[in-house]
Protein backbone atom coordinates (compact mmCIF):
# COMPACT_ATOMS: atom_id res chain seq x y z
CA UNK A 1 0.00 0.00 0.00
CA UNK A 2 1.18 3.38 -0.65
CA UNK A 3 1.46 6.09 1.59
CA UNK A 4 -1.83 7.73 2.42
CA UNK A 5 -1.69 11.65 1.52
CA UNK A 6 -4.93 12.50 3.06
CA UNK A 7 -4.95 14.11 6.64
CA UNK A 8 -2.96 11.69 9.14
CA UNK A 9 -5.76 10.50 11.57
CA UNK A 10 -3.56 11.43 14.71
CA UNK A 11 -2.95 14.77 16.13
CA UNK A 12 0.61 15.82 15.22
CA UNK A 13 2.93 18.11 16.89
CA UNK A 14 6.13 19.50 15.78
CA UNK A 15 8.30 20.50 12.78
CA UNK A 16 6.32 20.30 9.57
CA UNK A 17 9.39 19.15 7.96
CA UNK A 18 9.19 16.12 10.19
CA UNK A 19 5.48 15.23 9.68
CA UNK A 20 5.73 13.52 5.90
CA UNK A 21 8.72 11.27 6.60
CA UNK A 22 7.49 10.41 9.84
CA UNK A 23 3.91 9.62 8.55
CA UNK A 24 6.18 7.50 5.86
CA UNK A 25 7.81 5.31 8.84
CA UNK A 26 4.77 4.79 10.39
CA UNK A 27 3.20 3.44 7.05
CA UNK A 28 5.76 0.89 6.39
CA UNK A 29 4.69 -1.20 9.61
CA UNK A 30 2.11 -3.59 8.92
CA UNK A 31 -0.02 -5.81 10.84
CA UNK A 32 0.10 -8.87 8.85
CA UNK A 33 -2.81 -10.51 10.26
CA UNK A 34 -5.34 -7.58 9.12
CA UNK A 35 -3.38 -6.53 5.94
CA UNK A 36 -2.97 -3.44 7.05
CA UNK A 37 -0.50 -0.63 7.87
CA UNK A 38 -1.01 0.62 12.02
CA UNK A 39 -1.64 3.88 10.67
CA UNK A 40 -5.23 2.68 8.71
CA UNK A 41 -5.96 0.32 11.23
CA UNK A 42 -6.05 3.54 13.83
CA UNK A 43 -3.48 2.35 16.25
CA UNK A 44 -1.38 5.81 16.75
CA UNK A 45 -3.05 7.73 18.89
CA UNK A 46 -0.38 11.27 18.49
CA UNK A 47 2.63 11.91 17.56
CA UNK A 48 4.87 14.65 19.41
CA UNK A 49 8.11 15.64 17.87
CA UNK A 50 11.22 18.31 19.90
CA UNK A 51 14.55 18.17 18.74
CA UNK A 52 15.77 15.78 21.43
CA UNK A 53 12.78 13.32 21.32
CA UNK A 54 10.14 11.91 18.72
CA UNK A 55 7.21 10.39 21.15
CA UNK A 56 3.97 8.18 19.74
CA UNK A 57 1.51 6.98 21.48
CA UNK A 58 0.51 3.52 20.30
CA UNK A 59 -2.14 1.45 21.49
CA UNK A 60 -3.21 -2.29 20.18
CA UNK A 61 -6.75 -3.68 19.58
CA UNK A 62 -6.13 -6.39 22.51
CA UNK A 63 -4.39 -6.71 25.59
CA UNK A 64 -3.89 -10.52 25.40
CA UNK A 65 -1.83 -9.97 21.69
CA UNK A 66 1.21 -11.33 21.89
CA UNK A 67 2.67 -9.67 19.09
CA UNK A 68 2.70 -6.44 20.70
CA UNK A 69 6.05 -5.99 21.71
CA UNK A 70 7.31 -6.67 17.94
CA UNK A 71 5.26 -4.67 16.47
CA UNK A 72 6.33 -1.96 19.03
CA UNK A 73 10.11 -2.71 17.95
CA UNK A 74 9.40 -2.41 14.69
CA UNK A 75 7.79 1.20 15.07
CA UNK A 76 10.77 2.14 16.74
CA UNK A 77 13.44 0.47 14.05
CA UNK A 78 11.42 2.58 11.44
CA UNK A 79 11.07 5.39 13.28
CA UNK A 80 15.34 5.57 14.35
CA UNK A 81 15.74 5.48 10.06
CA UNK A 82 14.26 9.06 9.77
CA UNK A 83 15.13 10.36 12.80
CA UNK A 84 17.84 12.81 13.50
CA UNK A 85 20.91 11.28 15.51
CA UNK A 86 20.08 13.27 18.61
CA UNK A 87 16.58 12.18 18.44
CA UNK A 88 15.27 10.16 20.88
CA UNK A 89 12.78 7.40 19.77
CA UNK A 90 10.15 6.68 22.17
CA UNK A 91 7.11 4.55 21.70
CA UNK A 92 4.75 4.42 24.11
CA UNK A 93 2.01 1.80 24.81
CA UNK A 94 -1.41 3.47 25.23
CA UNK A 95 -5.19 1.45 26.04
CA UNK A 96 -7.02 4.96 26.59
CA UNK A 97 -9.01 5.43 24.86
CA UNK A 98 -9.61 2.31 23.90
CA UNK A 99 -9.54 1.54 20.08
CA UNK A 100 -12.98 1.13 18.09
CA UNK A 101 -13.64 0.97 14.92
CA UNK A 102 -14.33 4.96 14.14
CA UNK A 103 -10.02 4.95 14.02
CA UNK A 104 -9.95 3.26 11.24
CA UNK A 105 -9.22 4.83 7.50
CA UNK A 106 -11.57 5.44 5.05
CA UNK A 107 -9.26 3.16 3.01
CA UNK A 108 -9.38 0.18 6.05
CA UNK A 109 -13.15 0.52 5.86
CA UNK A 110 -12.79 0.23 2.24
CA UNK A 111 -10.76 -2.73 2.33
CA UNK A 112 -12.84 -4.34 5.15
CA UNK A 113 -16.23 -3.93 2.90
CA UNK A 114 -17.81 -1.37 5.01
CA UNK B 1 14.08 2.49 29.49
CA UNK B 2 13.26 0.88 26.21
CA UNK B 3 16.74 -1.19 26.10
CA UNK B 4 16.36 -2.53 29.45
CA UNK B 5 12.63 -3.38 28.55
CA UNK B 6 14.19 -5.28 25.12
CA UNK B 7 16.91 -7.07 27.49
CA UNK B 8 14.22 -8.27 29.91
CA UNK B 9 11.96 -9.89 26.93
CA UNK B 10 15.05 -11.45 25.41
CA UNK B 11 16.29 -12.82 28.76
CA UNK B 12 12.19 -14.14 28.58
CA UNK B 13 12.96 -15.36 25.02
CA UNK B 14 16.01 -17.17 25.94
CA UNK B 15 14.30 -19.00 28.41
CA UNK B 16 11.27 -20.24 26.43
CA UNK B 17 13.73 -21.37 24.05
CA UNK B 18 16.16 -23.43 26.60
CA UNK B 19 13.03 -24.55 28.78
CA UNK B 20 9.40 -24.73 27.83
CA UNK B 21 10.08 -25.45 23.64
CA UNK B 22 12.17 -28.30 24.44
CA UNK B 23 8.97 -29.44 26.29
CA UNK B 24 6.55 -28.52 23.60
CA UNK B 25 8.33 -30.37 21.11
CA UNK B 26 8.39 -33.78 23.62
CA UNK B 27 4.52 -33.28 23.83
CA UNK B 28 4.29 -32.52 20.15
CA UNK B 29 6.43 -35.29 18.73
CA UNK B 30 5.31 -38.24 21.39
CA UNK B 31 1.78 -37.17 20.76
CA UNK B 32 1.96 -37.85 16.79
CA UNK B 33 3.88 -40.84 17.49
CA UNK B 34 1.08 -42.03 19.22
CA UNK B 35 -1.42 -40.54 17.25
CA UNK B 36 0.09 -42.81 14.51
CA UNK B 37 0.06 -46.10 16.15
CA UNK B 38 -3.37 -45.41 17.00
CA UNK B 39 -3.98 -44.61 13.06
CA UNK B 40 -2.53 -48.33 12.03
CA UNK B 41 0.54 -46.83 11.26
CA UNK B 42 3.79 -49.13 12.31
CA UNK B 43 6.65 -47.20 13.60
CA UNK B 44 10.23 -48.55 13.59
CA UNK B 45 9.71 -51.40 16.92
CA UNK B 46 9.86 -48.56 19.93
CA UNK B 47 9.36 -51.17 23.27
CA UNK B 48 10.31 -48.35 25.34
CA UNK B 49 7.49 -47.79 28.37
CA UNK B 50 7.06 -44.26 27.55
CA UNK B 51 5.87 -45.45 23.96
CA UNK B 52 2.53 -47.02 25.70
CA UNK B 53 2.17 -43.51 27.56
CA UNK B 54 2.29 -41.41 24.34
CA UNK B 55 -0.38 -44.13 22.65
CA UNK B 56 -2.55 -44.20 25.78
CA UNK B 57 -2.01 -40.29 26.11
CA UNK B 58 -2.74 -39.26 22.79
CA UNK B 59 -5.16 -36.53 23.62
CA UNK B 60 -3.82 -35.17 26.76
CA UNK B 61 0.14 -34.33 24.88
CA UNK B 62 -1.63 -32.94 21.97
CA UNK B 63 -4.16 -30.56 23.76
CA UNK B 64 -3.01 -30.15 27.14
CA UNK B 65 0.68 -30.29 27.10
CA UNK B 66 1.43 -29.48 23.60
CA UNK B 67 -1.25 -27.22 22.44
CA UNK B 68 -2.08 -25.91 26.58
CA UNK B 69 1.60 -24.98 27.08
CA UNK B 70 1.80 -23.24 23.29
CA UNK B 71 -1.16 -20.86 24.29
CA UNK B 72 0.18 -20.51 27.91
CA UNK B 73 3.05 -18.84 26.39
CA UNK B 74 1.23 -17.21 24.32
CA UNK B 75 -0.92 -15.59 26.59
CA UNK B 76 2.25 -15.24 29.31
CA UNK B 77 4.03 -13.10 26.86
CA UNK B 78 0.93 -10.98 26.18
CA UNK B 79 0.43 -10.22 29.80
CA UNK B 80 4.42 -9.64 30.46
CA UNK B 81 3.90 -11.09 33.83
CA UNK B 82 7.06 -13.58 35.04
CA UNK B 83 4.60 -15.30 36.83
CA UNK B 84 1.97 -15.98 34.30
CA UNK B 85 4.94 -18.73 32.95
CA UNK B 86 3.59 -20.75 35.89
CA UNK B 87 1.21 -22.29 33.10
CA UNK B 88 3.15 -23.22 30.39
CA UNK B 89 5.92 -24.11 33.09
CA UNK B 90 3.16 -26.83 34.98
CA UNK B 91 1.65 -27.89 31.59
CA UNK B 92 5.04 -28.56 29.93
CA UNK B 93 6.41 -30.45 32.75
CA UNK B 94 2.57 -32.54 33.32
CA UNK B 95 3.63 -33.52 29.78
CA UNK B 96 6.92 -35.29 30.69
CA UNK B 97 6.04 -36.70 33.50
CA UNK B 98 3.30 -38.51 31.56
CA UNK B 99 5.46 -40.11 29.25
CA UNK B 100 7.70 -40.73 32.28
CA UNK B 101 4.38 -42.93 33.78
CA UNK B 102 3.92 -40.64 36.79
CA UNK B 103 0.25 -40.54 35.16
CA UNK B 104 -1.98 -39.41 37.96
CA UNK B 105 1.14 -36.92 39.25
CA UNK B 106 1.20 -35.20 35.47
CA UNK B 107 -3.11 -34.60 35.51
CA UNK B 108 -2.81 -33.31 38.56
CA UNK B 109 0.05 -31.05 37.60
CA UNK B 110 -2.62 -29.88 34.41
CA UNK B 111 -5.24 -28.95 36.48
CA UNK B 112 -2.91 -27.19 38.26
CA UNK B 113 -1.76 -25.52 35.22
CA UNK B 114 -5.13 -24.70 34.14
CA UNK B 115 -6.07 -23.08 37.37
CA UNK B 116 -2.55 -21.11 36.37
CA UNK B 117 -4.04 -19.94 33.11
CA UNK B 118 -7.45 -18.94 34.50
CA UNK B 119 -5.64 -16.95 36.42
CA UNK B 120 -3.68 -14.83 33.88
CA UNK B 121 -7.27 -14.78 32.18
CA UNK B 122 -9.17 -12.77 34.48
CA UNK B 123 -5.66 -10.69 34.84
CA UNK B 124 -6.30 -10.02 31.10
CA UNK B 125 -10.46 -9.21 31.67
CA UNK B 126 -9.17 -7.25 34.34
CA UNK B 127 -6.76 -5.28 31.84
CA UNK B 128 -9.49 -4.93 29.14
CA UNK B 129 -13.33 -6.06 29.59
CA UNK B 130 -14.00 -7.17 26.46
CA UNK B 131 -16.22 -9.58 24.90
CA UNK B 132 -13.44 -11.09 23.40
CA UNK B 133 -11.11 -11.10 27.00
CA UNK B 134 -14.52 -12.97 28.42
CA UNK B 135 -14.26 -15.65 25.96
CA UNK B 136 -10.62 -15.98 26.07
CA UNK B 137 -11.37 -17.10 29.97
CA UNK B 138 -14.27 -18.69 29.02
CA UNK B 139 -11.66 -20.84 27.14
CA UNK B 140 -9.54 -21.14 30.17
CA UNK B 141 -12.13 -22.20 32.65
CA UNK B 142 -13.27 -24.86 29.79
CA UNK B 143 -9.57 -26.48 29.99
CA UNK B 144 -9.89 -26.22 34.14
CA UNK B 145 -12.68 -28.15 33.50
CA UNK B 146 -11.74 -30.54 31.67
CA UNK B 147 -8.53 -31.39 33.16
CA UNK B 148 -10.64 -31.62 36.55
CA UNK B 149 -12.81 -34.27 35.08
CA UNK B 150 -9.25 -36.11 33.52
CA UNK B 151 -7.78 -36.25 37.40
CA UNK B 152 -11.31 -37.73 38.25
CA UNK B 153 -10.86 -40.22 35.78
CA UNK B 154 -13.95 -39.43 34.20
CA UNK B 155 -14.83 -41.07 30.75
CA UNK B 156 -13.08 -39.57 28.04
CA UNK B 157 -16.75 -39.02 26.91
CA UNK B 158 -16.87 -36.57 28.90
CA UNK B 159 -13.67 -34.98 29.22
CA UNK B 160 -12.78 -34.77 25.29
CA UNK B 161 -15.94 -31.86 24.80
CA UNK B 162 -14.41 -29.80 27.21
CA UNK B 163 -10.45 -29.87 26.14
CA UNK B 164 -11.92 -28.88 23.03
CA UNK B 165 -13.72 -26.29 24.08
CA UNK B 166 -10.93 -24.89 25.37
CA UNK B 167 -9.06 -24.55 22.07
CA UNK B 168 -12.48 -23.42 20.18
CA UNK B 169 -13.61 -20.79 22.20
CA UNK B 170 -9.86 -19.12 22.40
CA UNK B 171 -9.63 -19.52 18.57
CA UNK B 172 -13.00 -17.58 18.58
CA UNK B 173 -12.11 -15.25 21.16
CA UNK B 174 -8.89 -14.05 19.08
CA UNK B 175 -11.24 -14.31 15.71
CA UNK B 176 -13.71 -11.99 17.70
CA UNK B 177 -11.16 -9.58 18.05
CA UNK B 178 -10.78 -9.42 14.55
CA UNK B 179 -13.67 -9.15 13.51
CA UNK B 180 -13.92 -5.60 15.22
CA UNK B 181 -12.66 -4.45 11.88
CA UNK B 182 -15.56 -5.61 9.97
CA UNK B 183 -19.05 -3.79 9.77
CA UNK B 184 -20.93 -5.70 12.60
CA UNK B 185 -24.31 -6.57 10.91
CA UNK B 186 -27.66 -6.06 13.38
CA UNK B 187 -27.37 -9.29 15.90
CA UNK B 188 -24.04 -10.42 14.53
CA UNK B 189 -22.75 -10.57 18.24
CA UNK B 190 -25.79 -12.25 20.16
CA UNK B 191 -25.85 -14.74 17.37
CA UNK B 192 -22.47 -15.64 18.46
CA UNK B 193 -23.63 -15.42 22.35
CA UNK B 194 -26.19 -18.12 21.53
CA UNK B 195 -23.61 -20.27 19.63
CA UNK B 196 -21.09 -20.43 22.39
CA UNK B 197 -23.68 -20.61 25.17
CA UNK B 198 -25.28 -24.04 23.41
CA UNK B 199 -21.37 -24.71 22.85
CA UNK B 200 -20.66 -24.63 26.74
CA UNK B 201 -24.33 -26.70 27.69
CA UNK B 202 -22.94 -28.93 25.34
CA UNK B 203 -20.05 -29.85 27.20
CA UNK B 204 -21.92 -29.76 30.38
CA UNK B 205 -25.17 -32.38 28.82
CA UNK B 206 -21.80 -34.57 27.29
CA UNK B 207 -20.82 -35.32 30.88
CA UNK B 208 -24.82 -37.11 31.49
CA UNK B 209 -25.70 -37.63 27.62
CA UNK B 210 -23.22 -38.25 25.28
CA UNK B 211 -25.86 -38.31 22.64
CA UNK B 212 -27.62 -35.39 23.41
CA UNK B 213 -24.65 -33.37 24.37
CA UNK B 214 -22.97 -34.71 20.85
CA UNK B 215 -25.92 -33.65 18.81
CA UNK B 216 -25.24 -30.28 20.95
CA UNK B 217 -21.42 -29.81 20.48
CA UNK B 218 -21.73 -30.74 16.69
CA UNK B 219 -24.49 -28.06 16.31
CA UNK B 220 -22.86 -25.17 17.80
CA UNK B 221 -19.55 -26.29 16.10
CA UNK B 222 -21.55 -26.22 12.91
CA UNK B 223 -22.53 -22.60 13.96
CA UNK B 224 -19.20 -21.62 15.37
CA UNK B 225 -18.18 -22.05 11.56
CA UNK B 226 -20.86 -20.36 9.63
CA UNK B 227 -20.55 -17.24 11.58
CA UNK B 228 -16.98 -16.98 10.91
CA UNK B 229 -16.91 -17.93 7.65
CA UNK B 230 -19.33 -15.11 7.54
CA UNK B 231 -18.05 -12.33 9.86
CA UNK B 232 -14.28 -12.75 9.91
CA UNK B 233 -12.03 -10.59 8.18
CA UNK B 234 -10.35 -13.65 6.43
CA UNK B 235 -12.80 -13.02 3.88
CA UNK B 236 -11.27 -9.67 3.29
CA UNK B 237 -7.47 -10.35 3.94
CA UNK B 238 -7.44 -13.58 1.48
CA UNK B 239 -7.39 -10.91 -1.00
CA UNK B 240 -4.23 -9.46 -0.10
CA UNK B 241 -0.78 -11.14 -0.65
CA UNK B 242 1.88 -12.86 1.33
CA UNK B 243 1.79 -13.73 4.92
CA UNK B 244 -1.69 -12.22 4.97
CA UNK B 245 -3.21 -14.21 2.51
CA UNK B 246 -1.34 -17.17 4.09
CA UNK B 247 -3.00 -16.66 6.70
CA UNK B 248 -6.14 -16.22 5.59
CA UNK B 249 -6.23 -19.63 3.33
CA UNK B 250 -5.39 -21.01 6.50
CA UNK B 251 -8.08 -19.59 8.84
CA UNK B 252 -11.11 -20.09 5.79
CA UNK B 253 -9.60 -23.58 5.60
CA UNK B 254 -9.66 -24.27 8.82
CA UNK B 255 -13.13 -23.22 9.39
CA UNK B 256 -14.22 -25.44 6.21
CA UNK B 257 -13.21 -28.17 8.43
CA UNK B 258 -14.71 -26.99 11.57
CA UNK B 259 -18.42 -27.44 9.92
CA UNK B 260 -17.44 -30.70 8.98
CA UNK B 261 -16.19 -31.84 12.67
CA UNK B 262 -19.60 -30.12 13.96
CA UNK B 263 -21.50 -32.54 11.24
CA UNK B 264 -19.33 -35.87 12.45
CA UNK B 265 -20.04 -34.81 15.71
CA UNK B 266 -23.57 -35.08 15.26
CA UNK B 267 -23.29 -38.16 13.40
CA UNK B 268 -21.11 -40.11 15.93
CA UNK B 269 -23.50 -39.19 18.97
CA UNK B 270 -26.18 -41.09 17.01
CA UNK B 271 -24.09 -44.02 16.95
CA UNK B 272 -22.73 -43.77 13.41
CA UNK B 273 -18.75 -44.63 15.21
CA UNK B 274 -17.04 -43.99 11.57
CA UNK B 275 -17.88 -40.60 12.24
CA UNK B 276 -16.06 -40.21 15.07
CA UNK B 277 -12.61 -39.48 13.28
CA UNK B 278 -13.47 -37.06 11.60
CA UNK B 279 -15.28 -35.38 14.33
CA UNK B 280 -11.87 -35.29 16.03
CA UNK B 281 -9.81 -35.02 13.84
CA UNK B 282 -11.31 -32.42 11.54
CA UNK B 283 -11.65 -30.39 14.20
CA UNK B 284 -7.80 -30.57 15.86
CA UNK B 285 -6.24 -31.21 12.41
CA UNK B 286 -8.47 -29.61 9.97
CA UNK B 287 -9.38 -26.35 12.13
CA UNK B 288 -6.68 -26.21 15.80
CA UNK B 289 -3.80 -26.99 13.59
CA UNK B 290 -4.38 -24.86 10.22
CA UNK B 291 -4.33 -22.03 13.19
CA UNK B 292 -1.21 -22.90 14.48
CA UNK B 293 0.08 -23.12 10.88
CA UNK B 294 -1.11 -19.91 9.97
CA UNK B 295 0.03 -18.33 12.85
CA UNK B 296 3.36 -19.72 13.83
CA UNK B 297 4.90 -17.31 11.21
CA UNK B 298 3.62 -14.27 13.27
CA UNK B 299 3.43 -15.63 17.00
CA UNK B 300 7.11 -17.91 16.56
CA UNK B 301 8.91 -14.14 16.58
CA UNK B 302 7.05 -12.83 18.90
CA UNK B 303 7.79 -15.59 21.56
CA UNK B 304 11.26 -17.20 20.93
CA UNK B 305 12.75 -13.92 18.93
CA UNK B 306 13.07 -15.97 16.31
CA UNK B 307 12.96 -14.00 12.89
CA UNK B 308 11.10 -15.86 9.34
CA UNK B 309 11.13 -14.71 6.17
CA UNK B 310 7.96 -15.43 4.80
CA UNK B 311 7.89 -17.27 1.39
CA UNK B 312 5.57 -19.94 -0.90
CA UNK B 313 6.91 -23.11 0.81
CA UNK B 314 4.40 -22.40 3.42
CA UNK B 315 2.06 -23.38 1.63
CA UNK B 316 3.13 -26.87 0.67
CA UNK B 317 2.86 -28.29 4.25
CA UNK B 318 -0.31 -26.37 4.84
CA UNK B 319 -1.81 -28.37 1.13
CA UNK B 320 -0.05 -31.61 2.61
CA UNK B 321 -2.30 -31.21 6.19
CA UNK B 322 -4.91 -30.78 4.55
CA UNK B 323 -4.85 -32.78 1.59
CA UNK B 324 -3.83 -35.84 3.53
CA UNK B 325 -6.79 -35.37 6.30
CA UNK B 326 -9.05 -35.69 3.31
CA UNK B 327 -6.89 -39.11 2.40
CA UNK B 328 -7.68 -40.14 6.25
CA UNK B 329 -11.24 -39.25 6.54
CA UNK B 330 -12.86 -40.58 3.31
CA UNK B 331 -10.98 -43.99 4.36
CA UNK B 332 -13.64 -44.69 6.52
CA UNK B 333 -16.33 -44.56 4.06
CA UNK B 334 -14.15 -45.67 1.05
CA UNK B 335 -11.14 -47.94 2.20
CA UNK B 336 -9.70 -48.24 5.48
CA UNK B 337 -6.44 -48.83 4.34
CA UNK B 338 -5.85 -44.99 3.54
CA UNK B 339 -6.52 -44.50 7.16
CA UNK B 340 -2.95 -44.98 8.23
CA UNK B 341 -1.44 -43.70 4.92
CA UNK B 342 -3.48 -40.48 6.05
CA UNK B 343 -2.38 -40.06 9.43
CA UNK B 344 1.49 -40.48 7.88
CA UNK B 345 0.59 -37.60 5.52
CA UNK B 346 -0.71 -35.46 8.49
CA UNK B 347 2.77 -36.00 10.75
CA UNK B 348 4.58 -35.70 7.60
CA UNK B 349 2.71 -31.95 6.99
CA UNK B 350 3.59 -31.34 10.43
CA UNK B 351 7.30 -32.18 9.91
CA UNK B 352 6.87 -30.01 7.05
CA UNK B 353 6.05 -27.32 8.77
CA UNK B 354 8.79 -27.65 11.26
CA UNK B 355 11.24 -27.72 8.05
CA UNK B 356 9.74 -24.99 6.71
CA UNK B 357 9.92 -22.57 9.87
CA UNK B 358 13.37 -23.73 10.14
CA UNK B 359 14.13 -22.57 6.47
CA UNK B 360 12.49 -19.70 6.70
CA UNK B 361 13.90 -18.60 10.11
CA UNK B 362 17.80 -19.05 8.06
CA UNK B 363 16.41 -17.61 5.06
CA UNK B 364 15.99 -14.37 7.11
CA UNK B 365 19.18 -14.37 8.60
CA UNK B 366 20.79 -14.93 5.51
CA UNK B 367 19.27 -11.74 4.21
CA UNK B 368 19.49 -9.98 7.45
CA UNK B 369 23.15 -10.44 7.72
CA UNK B 370 23.64 -9.77 3.97
CA UNK B 371 21.97 -6.64 3.90
CA UNK B 372 23.69 -5.35 7.59
CA UNK B 373 27.37 -6.66 5.53
CA UNK B 374 26.19 -4.41 2.52
CA UNK B 375 25.34 -1.19 4.60
CA UNK B 376 28.22 -1.93 6.76
CA UNK B 377 29.99 -1.62 3.38
CA UNK B 378 28.49 1.28 2.39
CA UNK B 379 28.98 3.39 5.34
CA UNK B 380 32.24 2.73 5.14
CA UNK B 381 33.08 3.15 2.05
CA UNK B 382 35.07 6.32 0.87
Amino acid sequence: MTAAKTTPAYPYEGPQAMRGPVEEALQRVVDPEVAMTIVDVGLVYGVSVTDERLHVLLTMTSAACPVTDLIVEEVETELERIAPPAMRVDVELVWEPAWSSDRMSPRAKAFMGW
Amino acid sequence: MHGHGHFESRTKAAAIRLVLIPAVLVSLLAGVAGGLVRAGVTLPAVSAEWFDHAVLGHAFLMICTFMGTVIGIERAVAVKEPLAFAAPLASGLAGLLYLAGALHAAAWLALAAAAAFVAVNVLVVARQRAAHTALLLMGALAWLAGNGLFVADTASSAVIPWWFSFLVLTIAAERLEMTRLMRRRQGASQALYGVLAMHLLACAVSSVSPRWGGLLYGASLVGLAVWLLRFDIARRTVSAHGLSRYMAVCLLLGYFWLAISGVAWCLTSQGAAAARDTALHALSLGFVFSMVLGHAPVILPAIARVKLLFGWAFYVPLAMLHGSLAVRLVSHWLNLDWLATGAAGNALAIALFAATVAASALAWRARYFTSARSHDDAATAP
